[in-house]
């Protein structure tokens, strides 16, 4: 699937270059009580490429990538970063790992409401342990780029949707993660503000080298992604790469 | 509308069932000590109207024969024993209330309680003061609590009516008012203030349990056509339906605790569970008010969001409340600055200045309370490094009204309690039964009724004689046109009393050689008096001073002897203190009753948070799981519930204690010149043991913090 046309300016790869393997999921295997969700999920994402997790709903995909976040552990079959085995890891490592080296972007409802949008894009440098001065001024530095300049004191609830989900992707960005992870991130919007969002998103990431997974059912998002894999009744079909 | 309502409400799924059992539950606690509440002021009427009815008002007129009536206190161990002496001037004079028939010259009637201490002490400390026959028990129906010490001593007409204070009575249930109706009403106050607003605050809150998920149900059903008004009325029939429920069980739970609740001596004595009782409109207030309260709290909840048919949104951020809600705080404290200095004469112009001021304090504290709440969270969040802290303190800034309202009860009931137990602290100080094992507490003096010149030699022989008794010491009393006071000669003042100046041979000194509200003292030297000694044997007898080692049985025994010398006493011979022992005791059960208000307040308002708290986490789940899922440790989210609850809630105890403990000072220093004695430890131990309790309540939701923040609420939300 050629793809040059939707994509904006990105990576260039050396065709057949050996890609690092960052995230990996080897035969994985979940279920919801009697219900599987994933039958053998197999899943390797590179270092820098932003790859769609597509499929219908209820195939699995937010699964796959829940569990290659470390939110969830598979009931067998292993997931690796790295050289690091998420699935044999405690829920405190899990944890700190997740906010130490991932990002994550939602489909809403994920700032605190109590706070104001700069706060909520500092939390993460907060929890990291970045004095609130310094979170607060990085924090600021996004809100330009983000087209967000003067909505840094506002709140989530006087926000539109597309603010929003801008501002909670800052907050996934701000503390410059290694993997991002976005599930369904513009399912809440219209398609104007949806290509918006996933402008920067894609824009933002390439420029830190954060590699992105990105779970999606619509076409036009995955269209950002250097490669789309398509997750149906719990297994993943063969990788499919995009071509550059 | 109202089978829909109670239809969702009981058959709502396993969800909505849980929360009725929840907001029952809540309701029937809140409940049952409203109940217990209401039971106990009319308990405490019913013993005071008892206590009056020992002291009725003389009455004439009627066909029946008078009964002569004379009340008089005599003491023993401390305790207060209540003496009645009558006699029937004629067939048909009435009976007193509690015993079967009058008794006769030579009879007498004791109390259970009485009864006991005759039985249980030798006649010489106690049974001898009432010579004659015991012919029976005094019945419930005159002692004002069980643990009552009554006697009913008959006698002959002549010898009652020439005892003080002695009255004719054609109608023995003629007494006086028990109360005041401003004292019922400041004690209604104070108990409103103290344990009913926090039970109302719990039982409004307790009904705001699963809003969150209730309100979404309620956009549904907006969506399919339903009105903003049938809305508010299936909240308010769900509301209703679990209070109904919720205030029936706490009838029930009052009912299996009446007994137990009639032992405490909240009034310095026990109830007796019957007078633990409702009247019929206390049953049917509470019965129809609650459920009532729940749908106006239902419909009230409402009010703070829209319900619009694509879902449920809030006011983003509340209008923050002013600095003028500091006026009424401001204007309460200084009516007691301005008091002080200026006490009215009567005790209708003291009420009249103590009451609405102390009552605007109280609603200041209320009425600030949100702005202060605010400006600690600004200050907090201005300052704040963690971003749990940053979190708590915003939302507290955000809407201070909700975070005061669960915690208006801890300042209400500690601002009444703090102040209660100031006052009775420092009034039990100065005015409190004479230190254990002091000069003061060994001696018994009595004070002369009649008018006599001298003291029988054998009486003085007959009190030397008792074991542990010292001295034996006969005042005198001098009158001039100008001046009143007792004299004693010098050599007869014994060493533990103090001396006279260097050559006088008589001096002034008070009746018992103590000074009002002063200790004894060998030290002290008495002034000289202006009477000779040998004139001293012609002034009239004023007292008789029993100097003894301080042990009770020495005390009892020269009582004994002192009051069969002189038995138209009226006030028996007493140690400094006995006056006011029944006074003190009231005192130290008013402080009981504080203590209880403080742990029940307190508890109740660690329920009041924790379901403000859970209902803030239904409100935030989504966006704290999803920080969960980024990696935040759920010890974060922890520290956000731990702040926005105990912060407050530990600020609100200090300021209220603190207010209180001013306004204590403030109104012992106007009314009775007395400095503020501190309260000891134990007020202060029972204050964090309640606010630990509290704290242990708000603990107890924490583990539901982790559960409504899983990675499966990111997911189904």
């Amino acid at each position: 699937m050629d793809r040059d046309d939707q994509r904006p300016p990105g990576r260039v790869e050396a065709d057949g270059a050996a890609m690092t393997v960052v995230v990996e999921a080897r035969d994985v295997r979940f279920s919801f009580g009697n219900t599987p969700a994933l039958r053998g999920a197999t899943l390797a994402v590179e270092a820098g490429e932003i790859l769609a997790v597509m499929g219908p709903s209820g195939s699995g995909k937010s699964t796959l990538l829940h569990c290659l976040a470390g939110i969830l552990v598979p009931d067998s079959g292993e997931i690796r970063f790295g050289e690091a085995r998420l699935d044999a890891m405690s829920e405190t490592a899990r944890s700190a790992l997740r906010r130490r080296r991932f990002g994550f972007v939602f489909q809403f409802g994920q700032l605190v409401p109590e706070l104001t949008a700069a706060e909520n894009v500092a939390l993460p440098l907060l929890l990291g342990g970045v004095r609130r001065a310094e979170a607060l001024r990085r924090a600021h530095g996004w809100f330009g780029r983000l087209g967000l300049a003067g909505k840094e004191e506002r709140r989530s609830g006087e926000l539109s949707g597309g603010e929003a989900q801008r501002v909670a992707l800052a907050r996934a960005l701000v503390a410059r993660p290694e993997v991002l992870f976005a599930d369904e991130p513009t399912g809440a919007l219209d398609s104007l503000t949806g290509e918006q969002v996933m402008d920067l998103l894609v824009t933002a990431a390439r420029e830190q080298g954060t590699t992105v997974v990105l779970v999606t059912h619509e076409p036009r998002v995955a269209a950002y992604a250097d490669r789309e894999v398509i997750v149906r009744d719990g297994r993943v079909n063969a990788p499919e790469r995009i071509p550059s | 509308m109202i089978r829909l309502g109670l239809r969702l409400a009981v058959a709502g799924g396993r969800e909505a069932l849980v929360r009725l059992v929840a907001i029952a539950a809540a309701v029937a606690v809140g409940a049952g000590i409203l109940l217990a509440t209401l039971a106990g002021v009319n308990a405490t009427n019913a013993q005071l109207t008892r206590y009056a009815s020992l002291h009725p008002v003389a009455t004439t007129g009627g066909d029946a024969d008078p009964l002569w009536w004379s009340t008089r206190r005599d003491y023993f161990h401390g305790r207060q024993i209540l003496r009645v002496d009558v006699a029937a001037t004629g067939p048909d004079s009435p009976t007193p209330i509690g015993v079967p028939r009058t008794p006769g010259p030579g009879e007498y009637y004791a109390s259970p309680a009485l009864r006991s201490l005759l039985d249980a002490y030798p006649a010489d400390q106690l049974a001898d003061r009432y010579a004659g026959r015991d012919v029976g028990t005094v019945g419930p129906a005159a002692l004002p609590s069980p643990d009552f010490l009554l006697v009913i001593v008959g006698g002959r007409p002549a010898e009652v009516a020439a005892l003080p204070d002695a009255r004719q009575l054609t109608d023995v249930a003629a007494s006086g008012p028990a109360l005041p109706d401003t004292v019922v009403d400041l004690i209604l106050g104070v108990v409103a203030g103290g344990l009913l607003f926090p039970v109302l605050i719990f039982i409004g809150t307790a009904t705001r349990l699963g809003a969150a998920r209730r309100e979404q149900r309620f956009a549904a059903m907006r969506l399919v056509g339903a009105t903003p008004r049938q809305i508010s009325a299936i909240a308010a029939i769900e509301a209703t339906a679990a209070a109904a429920v919720g205030t029936a069980l706490g009838f029930a739970l009052f009912l299996a605790g009446r007994g137990a609740l009639a032992d405490i001596p909240f009034t310095g004595m026990p109830y007796f569970p019957a007078d633990l009782s409702l009247r019929p409109l206390d049953a049917l207030v509470v019965a129809l008010g609650v459920p009532a309260g729940a749908a106006l709290a239902a419909h009230v909840s409402l009010r703070r969001v829209q319900i619009s048919p694509l879902g449920v949104t809030r006011r983003v951020t509340p209008r923050p409340p002013r600095g003028y809600r500091l006026i009424p705080l401001a204007l309460g404290l200084a009516g007691l600055a301005f008091a002080v200095g200026r006490r009215p004469n009567t005790a209708d112009g003291q009420t009249a200045v103590y009451l609405p001021t102390l009552l605007l304090v109280m609603t200041g504290l209320v009425v600030a309370g949100p702005w202060l709440t605010m400006v600690g969270a600004r200050l907090m969040a201005a300052r704040a490094r963690r971003p749990g802290t940053l979190i708590a303190a915003r939302r507290l800034a955000d809407n201070p009204r909700a975070g005061f309202r669960a915690i208006s009860g801890i300042m209400l009931a500690l601002f009444v309690t703090s102040t209660a137990t100031g006052v009775i602290t420092t009034i039990v100080a100065e005015r409190g039964p004479a230190p254990i094992g002091s000069v003061e507490a060994a001696t018994l003096t009595t004070v002369l009724g009649e008018e006599t010149t001298s003291v029988p030699g054998p009486l003085l022989a007959e009190l030397r004689a008792i074991p542990g008794v010292r001295s034996t010491t006969v005042t005198r009393k001098l009158e001039n046109p100008h001046y009143y006071a007792s004299v004693v000669r010098c050599a007869d003042i014994p060493p533990a009393y103090g001396r006279c100046a260097g050559g006088a041979t008589v001096a002034e000194v008070p009746v018992d050689f103590i000074p009002f509200r002063s200790s004894a003292s060998a030290d002290r030297v008495w002034t000289p008096a202006s009477v000779r000694v040998e004139d001293l044997a012609g002034l009239p007898v004023e007292s008789i001073v029993v100097g003894t080692d301080g042990s009770a049985a020495a005390r009892e025994r020269a009582r004994t002897v002192l009051e069969a010398a002189y038995p138209t006493f009226w006030v028996a011979p007493n140690v400094p203190g006995n006056f006011e022992a029944d006074f003190a005791n009231l005192l130290r059960g008013w402080r009981q009753l504080a203590d209880v208000v403080i742990v029940v307040s307190l508890v109740l308002a660690g329920c009041s948070l924790a379901v403000a708290v859970v209902g803030g986490l239904q409100e935030r789940k989504r966006p704290f799981s999803l920080l969960r899922l980024g990696g935040a440790p759920v010890g974060v989210l922890r520290r956000v519930v731990a702040l926005e609850t105990a912060v407050p809630m530990l600020a609100v105890a200090a300021l209220a204690t603190g207010m209180g403990l001013l306004a204590a000072h403030l109104f012992l220093k106007g009314q009775m010149h007395y400095a503020l004695t501190p309260p000891g430890p134990s007020f202060y131990a029972l204050v964090v043991a309640g606010l630990a309790a509290c704290l242990g309540i708000i603990a107890a939701t924490l583990p539901l913090l982790e559960r409504v923040t899983g990675p499966e609420t990111a997911r189904s939300e």
